[in-house]
């Protein structure tokens, strides 16, 4: 718990002593700070990226501190950060799950233990989140594996995987991504809830999000130095989608609010795991125009003629026709599942989920032939280590190759994608 | 080697001889363009041969050198006219109307860069068979086939580039948001105390010869700060246009640069072309 109190504390003051300066000033003290607590990193990378860096980074510490389980992810973090190191860059928005090297010590103590926690917990993923053809850079990104420690908590082993698709500006957006998953933290510890309610602590959270959005709205909005306020004081009319994906050993709860879209790839097929929220699907249509709306054409199907999707966090101008409650849907976890893809519009508008799993599939398919299961032992565990460091490259080739296949077929917005790999084939069996 | 030397040899000649700036400009530009002409012949054949037979790589190095330093030697010269008509250079006649129509403070828009990048990147991934080839290279887990063209933008640069373009950007508008601040001071108080009172003057004395010289004089000194303002807004934004093209010619590998100098070389030519091509049409028309 020291070090979630920890992690909590450093972050409150990052965003703290952000606030009241520029966008320069702003970076500059990011870069200091992004320094400070990750010295092994050869380039300043950007605000967006080295905060989340810094914050998987800070996570990982805590998950190292108060527990083992997650403990393995510093051997494969060794790899990739090493990597980043020599050759002078930082693989910043396309970021790995790098994680402090000093976690090693404790990987090599259990290993039974920890060949099982493997397969329960450790989350191979991939992240790609890049401006694209647009001047602005709207959408955010935040991946926190084992976000919850806390013990007897439904949470406990889980990660959190989230895509956000600002509109208007980029606040909403980045305040969903510095704060969606502590919410959703506190929701799920805050009592031993029963499977069943997944749906009713998602949507408290989705709630809870937007109501924060909406006081900061009232309250800091000289400090956040965006865009919007050149152009408008109307602040209320920014927002943001959110899809989020809970990953527990045995269910992906993923809920979702707007028309970013989370898919799973299940033996080779595409199941959409989230339905857009647009303003011309029948059910919203029925639900705006119930409340008083109107969905009027201009330039696609808009609410009051204005929002091109019916939910969304934010978008105060626009309630109650859109609401931030979110659609959850929970999932078991199968061991045909292959992996997960959490992306923004920017690769929905222009690559199938068919394709999409399609190029996923392969990336992380070429990488890691399906090999005869192993028994656990030393030299099983070197070839997991190898096979895990390759699994979360591939999971990053995967969200590169889509991101890059959105941009070559036009993608005009920005592109973010989130790739999880979902096998179990070094499960013990 | 004598091509090069020619928009060289403009560059010294008009400063000795104190020439009509942009007619001199002028025929420095069109000897520039006919070198970037050749020079995208030299990029397109090492492509082409770097395709069957892997190029030298110090061979394409002083390629793109060579590129490189035509632009730079493009931004000295104009930076040097700029000192003596920064007006000319704002509304650069040599161009097409259609160029004149998508310029930003006098030249290309340095954002541009990166949609050029990522256009050119996806012609090249959606190239027949291209997807699957990747998919290949990362099976065999070897290097050697990364980096070829600009489909095999890796993770790492492609995070580079992704940055450039946001701090690109942002540059770009604080270059626009300068150059707003220049272009109110037109307006300014002098500049209204000034036409009001010549207005007033000739109005009641008929505009005597005396009062036209000095008329002139603070006229002068009054717009001289003023073109001072924008030729370093200008000096700004073509810094930016090169350092853009540097950095991003620096993050790729020698071979995926020259795809990229190609592009953006080929475009450059056919949009004049193309607009000297309407210009002349419309001229007929009228």
């Amino acid at each position: 718990m020291a070090g979630i109190c920890c992690g909590v504390v450093r972050e409150g003051e990052t965003s703290a002593s952000m606030e009241p300066s520029s966008r320069t000033l702003k970076r500059r003290k990011v870069e200091l700070l992004t320094y400070k607590f990750i010295a092994d990193v050869a380039v300043p990378p950007a605000v967006e990226c080295s905060r989340k860096r810094q914050k998987l980074e800070l996570y990982a510490s805590t998950a190292a501190s108060s527990t083992r389980e997650c403990c393995k992810n510093g051997v494969q973090s060794s790899e990739a950060k090493s990597k980043d190191e020599s050759e002078g860059s930082h693989a910043c928005e396309a970021l790995r799950s790098s994680r402090p090297v000093n976690l090693r010590e404790n990987s090599a103590s259990t290993e039974l233990v920890e060949n099982k926690i493997l397969r329960l917990e450790n989350p191979r993923f991939g992240v790609t989140s890049v401006c694209g053809r647009r001047r602005d850079m709207e959408d955010a990104v935040s991946v926190h594996p084992c976000f919850s420690q806390e013990e007897g908590s439904v949470s406990k082993g889980c990660h959190f995987f989230g895509v956000f698709d600002g509109h208007g500006c980029s606040h909403v957006a980045m305040k969903c991504r510095d704060r969606l998953h502590e919410i959703v933290k506190e929701e799920l510890e805050s009592d031993r809830l029963a499977p069943a309610q997944w749906k009713e602590k998602m949507e408290r959270s989705f709630t809870r999000m937007d109501e924060e959005v909406q006081e900061s709205n009232g309250s800091d909005r000289i400090i956040s130095n965006c865009r919007c306020e050149l152009q408008t004081p109307r602040c209320d009319a920014v927002g943001s989608t959110a899809v989020v994906a809970v990953l527990t050993p045995e269910k992906i709860v993923v809920s979702n609010c707007g028309d970013s879209r989370a898919v799973l790839c299940r033996n080779g097929v595409a199941i959409p795991l989230s339905s857009d929220h647009k303003p011309d699907r029948p059910d919203e249509l029925v639900r705006i125009e119930a409340a008083g709306g109107r969905v009027i054409y201009w330039d696609g199907a808009r609410v009051l003629g204005m929002l091109a999707m019916s939910r969304a966090i934010g978008d105060n101008y626009l309630k109650p026709y859109v609401i931030p409650e979110p659609e959850v849907t929970v999932t078991d976890r199968t061991d045909d599942d292959e992996c997960l893809i959490l992306a923004s519009d920017g690769l929905w508008d222009v690559v199938s989920n068919d394709t999409a799993c399609g190029v996923a599939r392969m990336c992380l398919r070429a990488q890691n032939p399906p090999s005869p299961p192993r028994s656990p032992g030393s030299s099983g565990e070197v070839r997991n280590d190898a096979a895990f460091e390759s699994s979360d490259k591939a999971c990053s080739d995967a969200s590169i190759l889509l991101t890059k296949l959105a941009l070559a077929r036009h993608s005009t917005d920005n592109v973010s994608v989130v790739v999880v790999d979902l096998r179990r084939e070094r499960q013990q069996q | 080697m004598s091509v090069i030397s020619s928009s060289a040899a403009y560059l010294s000649s008009a400063i000795r001889d104190n020439s009509p700036e942009h007619e001199s400009f002028k025929k420095f530009f069109d000897c520039w363009l006919s070198e970037q002409n050749q020079q995208l012949q030299d990029l397109i054949f090492t492509a082409k041969s770097f395709s069957s037979t892997p190029v030298d790589e110090a061979a394409l190095r002083s390629l793109i050198e060579r590129v490189m330093n035509h632009y730079e030697c493009y931004y000295r010269t104009k930076a040097t006219w700029s000192r003596h008509d920064v007006c000319a250079m704002l509304t650069p006649s040599w161009l097409s109307s259609l160029e004149d129509a998508f310029l930003w403070i006098g030249g290309w828009r340095p954002s541009m860069a990166f949609h050029l990048l990522y256009s050119k990147s996806g012609l090249q991934l959606e190239a027949p068979g291209k997807l699957d080839e990747l998919i290949r290279s990362i099976t065999t887990t070897t290097t050697t086939t990364t980096g070829q063209d600009l489909a095999d933008i890796s993770p790492e640069q492609l995070s580079r580039v992704n940055e450039l373009q946001r701090r690109t950007i942002i540059e770009e508008k604080e270059i626009s948001e300068e150059m707003a601040r220049c272009q109110e001071t037109l307006a300014g108080p002098d500049m209204v105390e000034l036409s009001d009172m010549v207005s007033e003057q000739l109005g009641t004395n008929n505009g005597s010869i005396v009062d036209d010289v000095g008329e002139e004089d603070r006229v002068e000194s009054a717009l001289k700060p003023r073109e001072k303002g924008l030729e370093e807004v200008l000096k700004r934004a073509d810094e930016l246009r090169l350092k853009t093209l540097n950095d991003l010619v620096d993050l790729l590998t020698p071979i995926q640069a020259v795809h990229f100098l190609i592009a953006a070389a080929q475009l450059h030519l056919k949009i004049h072309e193309w607009g000297k091509k309407r210009d002349a049409k419309h001229h007929l028309a009228a």
